[in-house]
């Protein structure tokens, strides 16, 4: 058995590491941008090659794979989707998993994401709009005043999403000056270099609650979902600061549970068997409007929320990173016969059961990230560790040294029976990482701490609440306005 | 004390000035004869004087995305306007007084603001920059807390290791950060986060804000607290939380514990505005005796207790509270108020009602007897002027021309606010002020 793993991340490194774990003994092989150290160890030791190249160049991925003359793809990250790679490896006969590029536009166009949902009426949709110039937008944004969620229009690496509270009137002029100026920068910024999508700019409403994410392996037919995970977006201890692309994340039990042995839980099981629902309903109407079949993971980037409880704000086509490594470290089937059966679209016969484990994610960085990645790069990294649960992310080997990527340098992965017991664990591993050059490194100690998952379990509740009123009356998802003048208008 | 404020926002896109007048204005009770704020941008602007936030922050085109202010109950003419400069590069609000600094031989003969001038300026031969900063700070004793912000655009913002001025800090979604002296702020200003808008920033904790991280770095700690109880009782905005606990919460504890403490018969219960309010309205629901608005405001609210002078303070009470005749008439009156520095303003109030037909009139008082000047900034005047220091409670009442007046017990207080005593600062009402 021979594999091809695209991309060269944390989540990737994840990925080795559960594919290197399968009984059939595969022989890995990589292909990716940096010389990603973890991966590396893996494919060697398992007798494969690794490769460097462009992942979203599917004749490169295509002649890696035959020159490898591997049994499937894995495919890691989602550019290589939007970029056809699955599509033309498929042609070659190469079974992948990963989304073909007309299944990806679930997570490449969140204006059609959001189109599609509100066409098949799946619940858990919020209001938006979709700009294709930014002139279109002005008037909006000068009319509609309340809190919105500003976003380039295509995934963008993550990048250019900015919410912006707009409820207190005596800051509105301040705050609509931003959403303006940022508006533009999304069109003329974010989106500058992605041709392949009409529309530029979305804007949403603003919703509060807390955020997870429930990925789902399916082969078109059957879905299985992964255990829900937390990721952490803020760069800084306290959700304080810039959006980064996740700072760590945990997960235990299916609905992040406080700890195995405990009743207290972000998610109720109620709750999280709608969000699966929803994942599921969104690979429906995906396949029903392009007419092609979804081969991988998808998954939904929920958040639970007043208006609606579990509410989709994003899909992904691929794993979350850092949340590969938790779902992936408790899975105790065999991945290798869960992509065989989605290759083969016999999904429904595989039993995949998940360790019952908190799991916690600590993402390490250089100072500069996120938004200043040339001071993050280049650095060379010192790792005292040969134990389990380091995962190299964005780092470079290069004659044997390694150098920080730029972004997230290495996850830490900490295993435990509760969540902070697991987070404590990932901290221990985070002192095991420093810079040779005495550049700093920084993560988020805050991450599955007690303070932390009371916080959140406590925000929870305060959306619950909300909710389950609404949905007591018969409103949910409603959204009703008086208009002085016009009369009641109604949404939804 | 004063009110104390530092915004950092990471996009410069952003203009802080609005932020930075709303959210002092939000912090107005803790001092209303001065107000400041600088800007840092493209370049650094700053707009202090003498008067309310609406009344000195009015210039409506000054831009930057960092920003530090205060508000100050100091007149001008006794203290500088914050935020004062450190040095030339170098911005400071600060809540509380320095006592000592580490390495630095205090000059009784220069004003404070130039004692810290000279200090700063021997720490900076030493480490510049954020450093300097870092350094300088970690040096100094006292019950403070501070934000400063430096040409750079570093912001630090921390409290002296002894907590005894409150500071916390909230969040403006991804785009930045907010350090106050109260959480109220954050709710004026700051995301509307559905649960605690804000984060108690630990004594001794240090909070930095550069262009490439805000994270909290631990300083000096010292095993002793001493949180200032004062704030508890009448300083801080009952709409706040004050290292973790609700003000409104032990406000409304201080009303059930006055009714344990001095329980009397009457037929209404006043609280006097706006601090008392809660007082009475937690006394009237221990007791069951109705709670009725007593008074009517002409004019501004402004804290009459912080006025700097005694014709300025009796301005203000009459002003404010005028007796609504109504509420009193042929009555026995309990009336609550949260402090008793001199007893003139209280005296004031007494005779007020009586001539609008109170039948008889107890008074409560929300706090203990003030006994001593505070070395950390409270305004408490000289110990020859206060009463509570000089008269026994039934001789009070004589003067003020109560039928009975009693004080909170400080064990009262204590139980009220729900800290054990030893983290607590109890020194206005008992003389004991924590070693710096």
């Amino acid at each position: 058995m021979k594999i091809l793993l695209v991309g060269g991340g944390g989540r990737e490194h994840a990925i080795a590491a559960a594919l290197a774990r399968s009984g059939r003994e595969p022989r890995l092989y990589c292909l990716s941008e940096l010389a990603n150290p973890g991966i590396k160890k893996i494919v060697k030791r398992s007798g494969g090659e690794y490769y460097l190249g462009n992942t979203n160049d599917s004749e490169a991925v295509v002649l890696a794979a035959q020159k490898a003359g591997v049994d499937f793809v894995f495919v890691g990250p989602e550019e290589p989707n939007f970029h056809g790679v699955p599509d033309r490896l498929e042609e070659q006969g190469i079974p992948c998993i990963g989304a073909n590029r007309a299944v990806s536009e679930l997570e490449m166009s969140k204006a059609s994401m959001r189109d599609l949902q509100w066409k098949y009426k799946i619940p858990g949709r919020l209001w938006y709009k979709k700009f294709k110039t930014f002139e279109e937008a002005v008037p909006y944004i000068e009319e509609y005043a309340d809190s919105v969620a500003l976003k380039p229009a295509r995934q963008a690496g993550g990048k250019g999403v900015k919410v912006i509270e707009d409820f207190q009137v005596y800051l509105q002029e301040d705050k609509r000056k931003v959403k303006k100026e940022h508006a533009e920068s999304i069109v003329r910024e974010y989106m500058k270099g992605y041709d392949d999508i009409d529309y530029k700019l979305l804007i949403e409403e603003r919703v509060w609650g807390p955020e997870y994410t429930v990925h789902c392996f399916t082969d078109g037919k059957t879905v299985i979902p992964m255990p829900a995970v937390q990721d952490n977006k803020h760069a800084f201890d306290g959700d304080l600061g810039l959006e980064t692309g996740g700072m760590g994340s945990i997960s235990c039990g299916m609905n992040l549970r406080w700890g195995v042995e405990d009743g207290r839980a972000i998610l109720t099981d109620e709750e999280y068997r709608k969000s699966v629902e929803i994942v599921r309903m969104m690979i429906d109407s995906i396949q029903k409007e392009t007419g092609k079949r979804y081969h991988g993971v998808v998954a939904g980037q929920m958040m639970l929320t007043s208006v609606w409880g579990p509410t989709v704000i994003e899909m992904y086509s691929r794993l979350g990173d850092p949340e590969a490594g938790n779902v992936l470290s408790v899975l105790k089937a065999d991945i290798v016969e869960i992509c065989e059966a989605i290759i083969d679209e016999r999904l429904n016969a595989v039993r995949v059961d998940f360790e019952d484990k908190a799991v916690v994610v600590k993402a390490v960085c250089p100072e500069g990230y996120p938004n200043r990645r040339d001071m993050a790069s280049g650095h060379p990294v010192r790792l005292k560790w040969n134990g389990d649960g380091i995962l190299w992310a964005s780092a470079d080997l290069r004659d044997g040294r390694v150098f920080c990527g730029g972004s997230r340098v290495v996850e830490c992965l900490g295993v435990g029976e509760s969540i902070p017991e697991a987070s404590a664990r990932a901290e221990r591993l985070t002192e095991r990482v420093s810079l040779e050059d005495g550049w700093k490194l920084f993560h988020r100690r805050d991450i599955g701490s007690e303070k932390s998952m009371e916080r959140r379990i406590a925000l929870a509740n305060m959306a619950r609440e909300i909710y389950q009123y609404r949905e007591r009356r018969g409103l949910l998802g409603k959204r009703m306005i008086w208009i002085p003048g016009k009369g009641l208008v109604e949404v939804g | 004390m004063a009110g104390i404020l530092g915004i950092y926002l990471f996009d410069n896109r952003w203009n802080a000035y609005n932020f930075g007048v709303f959210g002092l204005m939000a912090l107005q009770h803790r001092g209303q004869e001065t107000a400041g704020l600088e800007l840092f941008g493209e370049g650094r602007n700053k707009v202090s004087g003498k008067g309310l936030v609406e009344q000195v922050l009015t210039s409506g085109n000054m831009k930057g995305h960092v920003c530090v202010g205060a508000v100050s109950p100091y007149p001008a003419e006794d203290a500088e306007i914050q935020p004062i400069s450190l040095s030339d590069r170098v911005s400071v609000a600060m809540d509380g007084k320095i006592l000592k600094i580490d390495g630095y031989r205090w000059s009784g003969s220069t004003s404070y603001e130039e004692n810290l001038r000279r200090a700063f300026s021997e720490q900076v031969k030493k480490s510049v920059d954020l450093d300097g900063l870092k350094s300088f700070f970690s040096g100094c004793r006292g019950g403070f807390s501070y934000v400063a912000v430096n040409e750079n655009m570093d912001m630090i913002a921390g409290r002296g290791s002894l907590g005894v001025k409150p500071l916390v800090l909230g969040k403006m979604g991804f785009d930045g950060g907010i350090v106050a002296s109260e959480s109220c702020v954050m709710d004026i200003i700051g995301e509307r986060v559905p649960i605690s808008p804000a984060e108690n920033i630990e004594p001794g904790e240090v909070r930095v804000f550069t262009t490439l991280s805000a994270h909290s770095e631990l300083g000096v700690t010292s095993k002793r607290r001493a949180y200032c109880s004062f704030e508890y009782v009448y300083l801080a905005r009952p709409d706040s939380y004050i290292n973790d606990v609700p003000v409104y919460r032990v406000r409304r504890s201080i009303g059930k514990k006055l009714v344990e403490e001095g329980a009397v018969d009457a037929d209404v219960v006043i609280g006097v505005p706006e601090t008392a309010i809660p007082f009475a309205m937690a006394f009237s629901n221990e007791t069951g005796i109705p709670v009725e608005k007593g008074f009517e405001l002409t004019g501004r609210r402004v804290r009459s207790a912080m006025k700097p002078n005694q014709l300025e303070r009796l301005k203000g009470v009459q002003l404010k509270l005028n007796v609504i005749s109504e509420a009193v008439k042929g009555k026995r009156v309990l009336l609550i108020d949260d402090s008793v520095v001199r007893g003139n303003t209280l005296a004031n109030i007494v005779y007020l009602m009586k001539e609008k037909g109170a039948k008889e009139i107890h008074v409560r008082i929300g706090s203990p007897h003030i006994v001593s000047h505070c070395p950390f900034g409270v305004e408490v005047p000289p110990e020859d002027e206060l009463i509570g220091k000089h008269l026994p409670e039934d001789k009070i009442a004589e003067v003020v021309g109560a039928d009975s007046f009693k004080y909170l017990s400080i064990d009262g207080l204590i139980e009220s606010v729900g800290m054990s005593r030893k983290n607590l600062c109890l020194g206005c009402f008992n003389g004991h002020y924590p070693e710096v």
